[in-house]
């Protein structure tokens, strides 16, 4: 699981994802909210002429967070994309490998990288959440 | 042999097009309606079949072709198809479907079978020479199209739908202003827009196919479903060459059979009660499609012994006879046949339907039959939509699904719920964002409220504002919102927002909340001589957009089919303050109607505003030299346009 990671901050905490895995990062422009849809859905954006879910990363990972979200992190899976709403991304790095374990079954583990601890996403795991057909 | 896929491809096409060709044939066969070349035709078919199966290396179907061919052979010298021939016949061409599609191994049973059914035709005799000469030239040569993987098509009308943004983008950041003071540039617009159009309409003639595509097997499942219950019914299609989007037509099939499965098995009546009822002993079902506008009716109509009264008195009391048919497990059969062993079934077709944005209607008379109607878009990517607005939000309604809008001053309060009351009719009424179950500030005095209806039912649903019709591009929310319902997905505006496209299935399915502030009766309809509006148009929607538009902010109006019922009533009502007409209608059109107002009635001034979906110069001088006060152009029909100009002329 090292590699060259996307870092990004989210209600003060650290969460990294393969570089692999991210598509771009884009402003947060105008979402439309989806009535209906799960509270950690924050709507669909305008994304290149394309309709893109955007969902809240705090939310998604039951963080609370000051202020709203900034940024969007776009990325992909298996052909999938999906737009999460983030505070800002901190920097595109080679992280180490993941060594402490989490309780958290949308990471690999966490990273410790210079005193500070990073939550390493499992994208197939989140995609899953996010779709709403995790079991 | 080769082992190309493309071939592999063409070679399916072609034989299961010779197939559905034979199928017919044996049918027409079987019942003696065949004419004297039917034998030669399948013949031939079947002879293509064993060629093109022998070049690509698969024995199994080369096998059972030629032993088709070698029954037809015989058949064919012996001068006369024997009945009884049909049936073996027809299994064989199933199972040589299945293995052109690859899907089955040897039939040695099958195969054993048509060498006794050949000796029993010829009393093996002179067995015809293995290699008949070709009868003609290969279908392969014959036909003049080439193969496109769907997704290129589907490539291609996306890009068209984006050229459709594109278009609006570029509208609006021109501003409507200048377009209309700059005569070069709105010539240029013009022609951009008509060369769109053609191009929009060539995609979509790629992206749609005939119905005839899968009605060619109809027959054939009708006769074999009629063959099981016993009865006599014959199908007759019609409008089998109305064009539908293949990804619709591909999942047609079984909604179809299990309607024409209904028909029969439930819907017509055997023989003799058809008989003691006075009917003729043979039953009729009927499967009808058209053509509307962007729309596509499918009707499957029988004349059996309808639905039982007590599921119209059901239907009457709650909601619609769609609804009731389609509840889940439900059956009108008193005994379960094996056909429908399952109930109805009618709410898996209902739902395929509503996936589109469809919808799905029923009627039914005792002793006369019974309709079941299935309302299709005739293209998938494209749709037009009522665009509203609620809580600074877009929402787009299929127009199909919007009967009219209205402001909600008529509304009344029954037992905690709010209604509105409409010609003699009361429609639940509810707060747009409540309905979808979302929030947005308090709505304003006068809200207008759009009156939805779907499956029979209807919904008067109120928002912020109108903000006008326009052809969309639907874009999916995609798998990860997949589970979200209520919508068909969404737009992007010409100015970058995103419209979610509200699902009228969901939107009428939906319970308006009792509303804390009670929602007074409109005050004593207080005469205000508010100006009258005659609207001239002959297309139902048009008119009735036009109407809701105009009553909404506050006219009175009146309506006209063409030209000559306009022209009357400009005649007859001197209210009348203002015309809106349509340009092209039957009888007389808009011209001819600005022309007769202007010289043969006592107010030549009378204010009269085109309004076409032709946005071409001509059109446009026609208009004006007519004596046009005012031009609209249909596409960009937006109804603060429409609005402003009436305002302007009546000088409100």
């Amino acid at each position: 699981m090292n590699g060259v990671h996307v870092r990004l901050r989210v209600g003060g905490e650290s969460y990294a994802f393969a570089v692999e895995n991210v598509l771009e990062v884009a402003e947060l422009g105008d979402v439309a909210p989806v009535p209906g849809s799960d509270e950690c859905v924050l709507g669909v954006s305008n994304l290149h002429g394309e309709v893109m879910p955007v969902f809240d990363l705090a939310s998604v990972f039951g963080i609370s967070r000051e202020g709203a979200a900034q940024r969007l992190l776009v990325v992909e899976h298996d052909g999938r994309h999906a737009a999460l709403a983030i505070d800002e991304v901190v920097d595109v790095a080679e992280l180490p490998a993941p060594t402490e374990e989490t309780e958290s079954a949308l990471l690999h583990g966490a990273a410790l990288d210079h005193g500070e601890l990073v939550g390493m996403v499992d994208v197939a795991s989140l995609f899953r959440t996010l779709a709403g057909d995790d079991s | 042999m080769t082992d190309e896929p493309e071939f592999l491809d063409i070679f399916r096409d072609e034989a299961n097009e010779r197939l559905d060709n034979m199928v017919d044939t044996l049918l027409a066969l079987e019942s003696g309606r065949a004419g004297p070349e039917a034998l030669d035709s399948l013949f031939r078919d079947a002879h293509t079949i064993k060629g093109g199966a022998g070049m690509l290396g698969l024995d199994d179907a080369r096998s059972l072709a030629h032993a088709i061919e070698d029954v037809l052979g015989s058949v064919r010298e012996a001068g006369e198809f024997p009945a009884q021939l049909a049936d073996p016949l027809l299994r064989a061409t199933d199972a040589l479907r299945r293995h052109v599609e690859g899907e089955s191994e040897g039939t040695p049973d099958l195969l054993e079978e048509l060498a006794a059914r050949r000796a029993g035709v010829v009393g093996d005799v002179a067995a015809p020479a293995e290699e008949t000469p070709e009868p003609q030239a290969s279908g392969l040569v014959e036909r003049r199209a080439i193969r496109v993987p769907a997704h290129k098509i589907d490539r291609l009308l996306d890009l068209v739908g984006e050229t459709v943004l594109h278009r609006r983008r570029l509208e609006h950041a021109l501003g409507g202003e200048r377009i209309a003071g700059d005569v070069g540039l709105s010539g240029e617009l013009d022609s951009g827009e008509r060369l769109f159009e053609e191009l929009r309409d060539a995609a979509i003639q790629m992206r749609t196919l005939p119905i005839s595509t899968i009605t060619g097997a109809l027959p054939r499942a009708v006769r074999d479903i009629a063959a099981t219950e016993g009865k006599d019914v014959e199908l007759v299609v019609s409008g089998e060459e109305t064009e539908l989007d293949r990804v619709i037509l591909e999942s047609l099939s079984e909604p179809l059979a299990h309607l024409l499965r209904n028909a029969i098995g439930h819907g017509i009546e055997s023989a003799q009660e058809r008989e003691r009822a006075g009917k003729p002993a043979h039953g009729t079902v009927e499967l009808r499609a058209e053509q509307r506008g962007g729309l596509v009716e499918i009707v499957v109509a029988d004349d059996g012994r309808g639905v039982p009264k007590n599921v119209l008195k059901q239907a009457e009391r709650g909601g619609s006879l769609a609804d009731v048919l389609a509840r889940p497990g439900f059956s009108t059969a008193d005994e379960v046949t094996e056909l429908s062993g399952r109930g109805v079934g009618l709410d898996a077709v209902k739902r395929y339907v509503e996936s589109f944005g469809g919808s799905f209607e029923a009627y039914s008379e005792p002793g006369k039959g019974t309709q079941i109607v299935l309302v299709l878009p005739l293209a998938l990517a494209l749709l037009e939509v009522l665009l509203v607005e609620r809580g600074r939000q877009a929402f787009g309604v299929p127009l199909a699904a919007v009967e009219e809008a209205v402001t909600a001053e008529d509304s009344l309060q029954l037992e905690g719920t709010v209604a509105l009351e409409l010609r003699g009719r009361s429609i639940p009424l509810g707060d747009l964002a409540e309905l979808i179950g979302g929030a947005a500030p308090p709505l304003g005095d006068r809200a207008p409220a759009i009156v939805v209806s779907s499956g029979g039912r209807r919904i008067a649903a109120l928002c912020d504002r109108l903000l006008g019709q326009e052809e969309v591009v639907v874009k999916p929310l995609g798998p990860l919102l997949r589970s979200v319902e209520g919508y068909l997905g969404g737009a992007i505006l010409g100015d970058g927002r995103i419209a979610l496209l509200l699902d009228p299935a969901a939107l009428t399915r939906a319970k308006p909340q009792a509303r804390k502030r009670a929602t007074t009766a409109a005050p004593a309809a207080v005469e205000r001589r508010a100006p009258k509006v005659l609207v001239v148009e002959d297309s139902y929607t048009v008119r009735a957009l036009q109407r809701s538009i105009l009553e909404a902010a506050g006219y009175r109006v009146e309506t006209a089919r063409d030209g000559r019922e306009g022209l009357d009533r400009v005649l007859s009502d001197n209210e009348i303050d203002l015309v809106i007409t349509d340009l092209e209608m039957p009888e007389m059109d808009g011209v001819e109607l600005t022309k007769a107002i202007r010289a043969r009635t006592e107010r030549p001034s009378l204010p009269v505003v085109v309004v076409t979906s032709h946005s071409g110069d001509d059109d446009r001088r026609r208009g004006v030299e007519a004596g046009a006060d005012a031009y609209i152009v249909k596409r960009a029909f937006d109804q603060q346009a429409l609005l402003d100009i009436v305002e302007r002329l009546v000088g409100r």
